[in-house]
């Protein structure tokens, strides 16, 4: 969708030639990771960075991403949803600006939840997603949700961290100590492992294609996703229209948050690039004007950290596939709220592992949550050198 | 030409050779060496001794991946290789009808990308949607349950290299002097005895070299359990080469990586001498 960003600023900045190269995920990582250990060798002049790795990339190769205030950044300050400047900032530099901003949803069948006698609007906590679960299994031989459970992605976690999201915890706090066994992570991994006990959990090994399997084969009636993902349901089963509804997920506890950020992604110009300038007059031209992440959401419903963009009507239209109801309201309402800001650190690649065995000595063996999730955050303390704080 | 340009052609000649070893081989065996000794995260370094090995001694992943490539060698290898074995005497067999059409269809497998074979396995052993699954009418939890990825490593690995090593198998198989056969048959053995004295002794050097090659294969194994696993469910397929990796592109460390190559290296060393002792020519 970039590239057809790329007319209208050649158009306001001549001589300026833009090349916008697909690398694909997860084969960018790898991309960015060997251009950056070779101090810069082959990168491109702006890169594409999720949350997942923005800490890495400014910890463990200093230089390798330029500091965007000395190219002016700093004006853009609060143009973006809360908490994300913070995700992109360290110690006095900016080293990216938000792309897009995903908050956690929850995406159901609205049509297996009605046989089964279920208001998926009114579920309150994760108790109730269970007894829901629990009848919508009964009555209509739907499982609620499917998991990855053998972890052969590396994000078959997604729920759990969410969890943890939602009760502003995550597997670092903000002073990097791992707090990957706090009460809330145990929370969140007891949830895990009630759903599974209650064989309320398909297996989607294999990730992606599993997945959209699964939905094609109605074998599961929840997604518990975030905001990217309503459109490729929409995309998925386009003959289910109107069948499926969207809300945030229920809160962790009776009360408690139900908005989470549960990833974004950037453009970052590399430290090696001789065309600085250029580089960050291009990311600010496709990520700071609304027009150009409306026309982006049009086409692949990205959501966009930039919330000037919101004001456009088309986040404000019924949705039809989704019975009706102002998707891009629902999730707008979550982006404005006041955001933990989630700590990823440069380790999440290794707490990220970690996680995935944890979860998966849990679902594939009945493993204790609390027991598991010790072992897990002793042995990142071992491979970092970071503390547990408990 | 003179002496001198005479003494100096066959330098010449090796020159290339040289050149290019020294700059893709030797290199990168000292510098990762050097690398091995420094705490590495990224781009920043800082010199660590012999901190990294230290580490290898307490870090219950390594002990994993080594142990992981052990039941592997001590499971796998062996079947493998006796397969191979029962495949080329029959392939060397009067018997065989359709010989090369066979030996081929056996042989073809080794062709096949790691990278190719395993996606191939993976999509076949998919619990939910394989085909292996639909045939056998089992929901056989493939790739999803530690026991059963690790049948599905062997399987694979077994599927490709069998093959493969019939085929050195029967090249000695095919050059074993007559004569032997024949004073055996003289003596009155059977076809067993002769067998037993005469073909396994034989095949002795082929034994040591496909038992070096599938150790050294083994222990460098990477493609298989990464494309079928990543190396799960919970570690079950983690082996030293996946795990390398991981510490080296995942994570940043390449220092550690490092470390963890020349532990590699020097167990692949170890078992070398210890395979070529046991089973050198003892004549």
């Amino acid at each position: 969708m970039m590239k057809e960003l790329v007319p209208g600023f050649t158009t306001e900045f001549p001589g300026v030639k833009v090349d916008v190269q697909d690398v694909g995920n997860p084969a960018i990582w790898d991309k960015i990771t060997t251009g950056l250990a070779a101090g810069g060798q082959g990168l491109a002049d702006v890169l594409h960075i999720g949350v997942d790795y923005l800490p890495a990339y400014i910890e463990k190769f200093p230089g390798g991403l330029a500091d965007l205030n000395t190219l002016g950044a700093a004006k853009h300050k609060d143009m973006f949803a809360p908490g994300l400047w913070e995700t992109v900032s360290r110690d006095g530099k900016v080293y990216a600006l938000p792309w897009e901003a995903n908050s956690a949803g929850f995406y159901y069948r609205a049509d297996l939840f009605e046989r089964a006698g279920v208001d998926g609007e009114a579920l309150q906590n994760w108790d109730e997603v269970i007894e829901a679960g629990v009848k919508l299994k009964e009555k209509t031989g739907v499982r609620l949700l499917a998991i990855d459970k053998a972890a052969t992605q590396a994000d078959s976690a997604n729920l759990f961290q969410c969890l943890m999201q939602l009760q502003d915890s995550f597997y670092f706090d903000m002073q990097g100590n791992i707090t990957l066994d706090s009460p809330a992570a145990v929370t969140a991994m007891t949830i895990i492992k009630k759903l599974n006990d209650a064989g309320l959990v398909a297996d989607q090994g294999g990730g992606w294609n599993t997945m959209i399997g699964l939905i094609k084969k109605g074998g599961v009636a929840v997604q518990p996703m975030p905001t990217w993902f309503g459109g490729i349901i929409a995309d998925t089963v386009p003959a289910e229209k109107g069948k499926w509804k969207v809300r945030l997920p229920p809160p962790v506890t009776a009360g408690g948050k139900v908005s989470a950020l549960v990833n974004s992604t950037h453009l970052a110009v590399a430290g090696s690039s001789e065309n600085q300038a250029a580089a960050f007059a291009f990311a600010e031209y496709v990520l700071t004007r609304p027009e150009s992440q409306v026309h982006i959401y049009k086409g692949k419903g990205i959501a966009p950290a930039l919330l000037a963009a919101y004001d456009d009507p088309v986040f404000h239209q019924p949705s039809p596939f989704f019975s009706g109801q102002k998707m891009g309201e629902i999730f707008l309402d979550s982006l404005r709220q006041p955001s933990y800001v989630t700590n990823y650190s440069a380790d999440y690649p290794r707490a990220l592992k970690l996680v995935d065995d944890a979860q998966s000595k849990v679902l594939l063996q009945g493993a204790d949550p609390a027991t598991v999730l010790r072992q897990a955050a002793e042995q990142l303390a071992n491979q970092t050198g970071r503390k547990v704080v408990r | 030409m003179t002496l001198r340009a005479r003494a100096l052609a066959p330098y010449l000649f090796i020159l290339p050779a040289v050149a290019l070893f020294a700059t893709f081989k030797l290199y990168p065996i000292v510098w990762s060496f050097l690398l091995s000794l420094f705490r590495t995260e990224g781009t920043v370094q800082s010199f660590a001794g012999p901190a990294n090995y230290a580490r290898l001694v307490n870090d219950a992943l390594f002990w994993t991946a080594l142990g992981n490539t052990g039941v592997i060698l001590v499971v796998q290898v062996p079947i493998m290789l006796i397969l191979a074995g029962a495949l080329a005497l029959a392939f060397d067999s009067a018997l065989l009808r359709l010989r090369s059409v066979v030996r081929l269809g056996f042989f073809l497998p080794i062709v096949t990308g790691p990278v190719a074979y395993g996606l191939l396995f993976a999509v076949l052993l998919n619990p939910q949607s394989g085909l292996v699954n639909w045939l056998i009418g089992v929901d056989v939890p493939w790739l999803s349950d530690k026991f059963w990825a690790r049948i599905a490593l062997g399987l694979a690995l077994t599927w490709h290299y069998v093959g493969y090593n019939a085929m050195i198998f029967l090249s000695r198989l095919q050059s074993l002097p007559r004569d032997q056969y024949d004073a055996a048959a003289v003596d009155g053995a059977g076809t067993w005895r002769s067998f037993w004295h005469v073909t396994l002794p034989g095949l002795r050097p082929v034994v040591l070299l496909t038992v070096v090659m599938s150790t050294i294969g083994t222990l460098q194994l990477f493609d298989e359990p990464y494309v079928l696993t990543r190396g799960g469910p919970d570690n079950a397929l983690l082996t030293l080469g996946l795990y390398l990796y991981e510490n080296g592109f995942r994570y940043f460390d390449f220092g550690y990586a490092s470390a963890i190559a020349y532990a590699l290296a020097v167990v692949i060393a170890l078992l070398g001498v210890v395979q070529f002792r046991v089973l050198r020519d003892k004549t």
